[in-house]
């Protein structure tokens, strides 16, 4: 009989601090490889440390487990990757869409080599997985909201990540384009990529997505959609100003 | 033509303007260079206050007999440190570390340089430039510094950009953000050292922000951007110094309004050659 695989992500007893300010109390689930997760919560409730403290780009106490191997120094988190929210990209710097999918390779070179062939062909590769091989040459500035998306979504595929942490990703996306943007999120979950997507469209965590985190400085809820949003865990992460049946 | 190409010429005739067109363009190809990073990592105020501060390790190093390009390299590196451990307060934001901290090292430099009624003669070389003065052995120094800086901005490109776009991914992927931080920070450092001799050290940030800031308005790629930049800052290194030759104005100054005259010319033609980039939304 064959052990059971380990889970893709573990987290147990993540805590953040900002300053004397408690931003993430004591954090524990587990995710596993192809899960699709939405993190969901109010302004401020720590959805983006959550993510950004997965990847080790926050200091944290409590541990973090990926595929069974517990991270202790940052390379051992090379194989997740972080996507801002709009807000924290600066659209305009100088940067072609096909060099941002190029900087994921970044991970396979030593510093000051350059990028031989096999890895501009993966980051061409990377970019016609999202759609956007023909946008390569352009300006990442000059690219629509969810074309942005989807340009850091192809940096992730080129640094061969497994674990995708997108920060409230779908914001200021059209619907039609948002739900482009989920078909790709569940083409690559089905190749094996776990994807956590933090956001606050609580239709769309119900409708799209069959696991959510529920967040408020603490983890209130973990399930399906039926469960974790249900009206006790909605006032409990979003309090009595939320409308339990929106 | 010919008219025009004398009056390029004809100040170079002299060994000593050889040896100024020659530290001109090193320095017109060094400070651009570095520049752009300054300007995209948006520390153009860092680098300004950097040139001034020096003056503290260029006094310093005058009065300990020795280099006093060692001196200013120290004072650069110190600046960067205070600036860095001030920062770690919640309290203090970046520019106002960096106001207080120049505020000190350049204050330092001043008080020492008052010490010395002849070293004050000296020292006013540094803070102005004295181009014309320059020798083999400056023009050497000065190359071997470019040479090393301009190797290490093409050994890091790929990162500096990195770093610059999106440093969380930089540090995620396995780049030191820190060393390449600091790594700016002593190519900064040099860059004001190779500009004692020409612009000085109060218009060093002449060619360090304005070439690149004027290459920024016509272009959307760092490559293209750093090509610019480097035209513009040889340009006006060299016209500065011509122009200066035949009006008989202090050099240093005179290249620095020819980087503005660049500048203003490209904030003038920008919207025109909008058209041929690439949109930014």
């Amino acid at each position: 009989m064959t052990p059971a695989a380990p889970p893709a992500l573990r987290a147990d007893g993540v805590t953040v601090h900002y300053g004397t300010h408690l931003a993430l109390h004591e954090v524990s689930f587990e995710v596993g490889a192809g899960e699709l997760v939405a993190v969901i919560g109010p302004n401020g409730a720590g959805k983006s440390t959550l993510l950004r403290a997965l990847c080790g780009l926050v200091a944290h106490r409590g541990a973090v487990e990926l595929a069974g191997h517990r991270c202790h120094h940052r390379r051992d988190r090379m194989g997740t990757a972080y996507i801002p929210q709009r807000a924290d990209i600066d659209h305009g710097f100088p940067i072609t869409v096909g060099q941002l999918a190029l900087a994921g390779r970044r991970r396979f070179l030593r510093t000051g080599q350059r990028p031989g062939r096999e890895h501009r062909r993966a980051a061409e590769t990377a970019l016609r997985r999202v759609g956007l091989a023909a946008e390569a040459d352009r300006p990442l500035g000059a690219l629509s909201g969810g074309q942005v998306q989807r340009a850091f979504l192809a940096r992730a595929l080129a640094q061969e990540a497994r674990l995708l942490f997108l920060d409230e990703a779908l914001s200021g996306v059209d619907q039609p384009r948002t739900e482009a943007m989920l078909d790709l999120f569940e083409a690559l979950r089905r190749d094996g990529a776990t994807l956590l997507v933090a956001t606050h469209d609580l239709a769309l965590a119900r409708r799209r997505f069959a696991r959510c985190l529920a967040i408020n400085t603490r983890l209130v809820a973990d399930g399906p959609p039926a469960r974790a949003l249900d009206n006790a865990a909605l006032e409990a992460t979003f309090g009595s100003a939320l409308s339990p049946t929106r | 033509m010919t008219d025009l190409l004398r009056w390029f010429s004809e100040p170079y005739g002299s060994s000593f303007m050889r040896n100024a067109g020659l530290v001109a363009v090193l320095i017109g190809i060094l400070a651009p260079t570095v520049g752009v990073w300054v300007v995209l990592r948006r520390i153009a105020y860092l680098g300004d206050a950097m040139s001034h501060g020096t003056l503290s390790g260029v006094a310093a190093a005058y009065f300990a007999g020795i280099n006093v390009a060692i001196g200013a390299l120290c004072a650069g590196l110190l600046m960067g440190l205070l600036v860095a451990l001030l920062e770690r307060q919640r309290r203090v934001s970046q520019d106002s570390a960096i106001g207080v901290i120049e505020t000190l090292l350049f204050a330092a430099g001043v008080l020492l340089i008052s010490r010395n009624d002849r070293a004050g003669v000296d020292l006013t070389h540094f803070l102005f430039g004295q181009i014309v003065t320059a020798d083999r052995s400056d023009l050497a120094v000065n190359a071997a510094l470019t040479s090393v800086a301009l190797m290490v901005v093409a050994v890091l490109f790929d990162d500096l950009r990195t770093i610059t776009f999106d440093a969380p991914h930089a540090r995620q992927v396995g780049v030191n953000v820190r060393a390449l931080q600091l790594a700016l920070i002593v190519l900064i450092s040099i860059t004001v050292v190779v500009s004692l001799d020409t612009v000085g050290l109060l218009m060093s940030v002449a060619l360090l922000i304005t070439p690149a800031a004027t290459a920024r308005l016509l272009t959307n790629r760092v490559e293209t951007m750093t090509a610019l930049a480097v035209v513009i800052g040889v340009s006006s290194a060299l016209g500065g110094l011509t122009l200066s030759y035949h009006l008989a104005t202090p050099p240093g100054p005179t290249i620095a309004v020819a980087t503005v005259a660049w500048f203003t010319g490209a904030i003038a033609v920008g919207r025109p050659l909008g058209r041929f980039r690439h949109p930014m939304t």
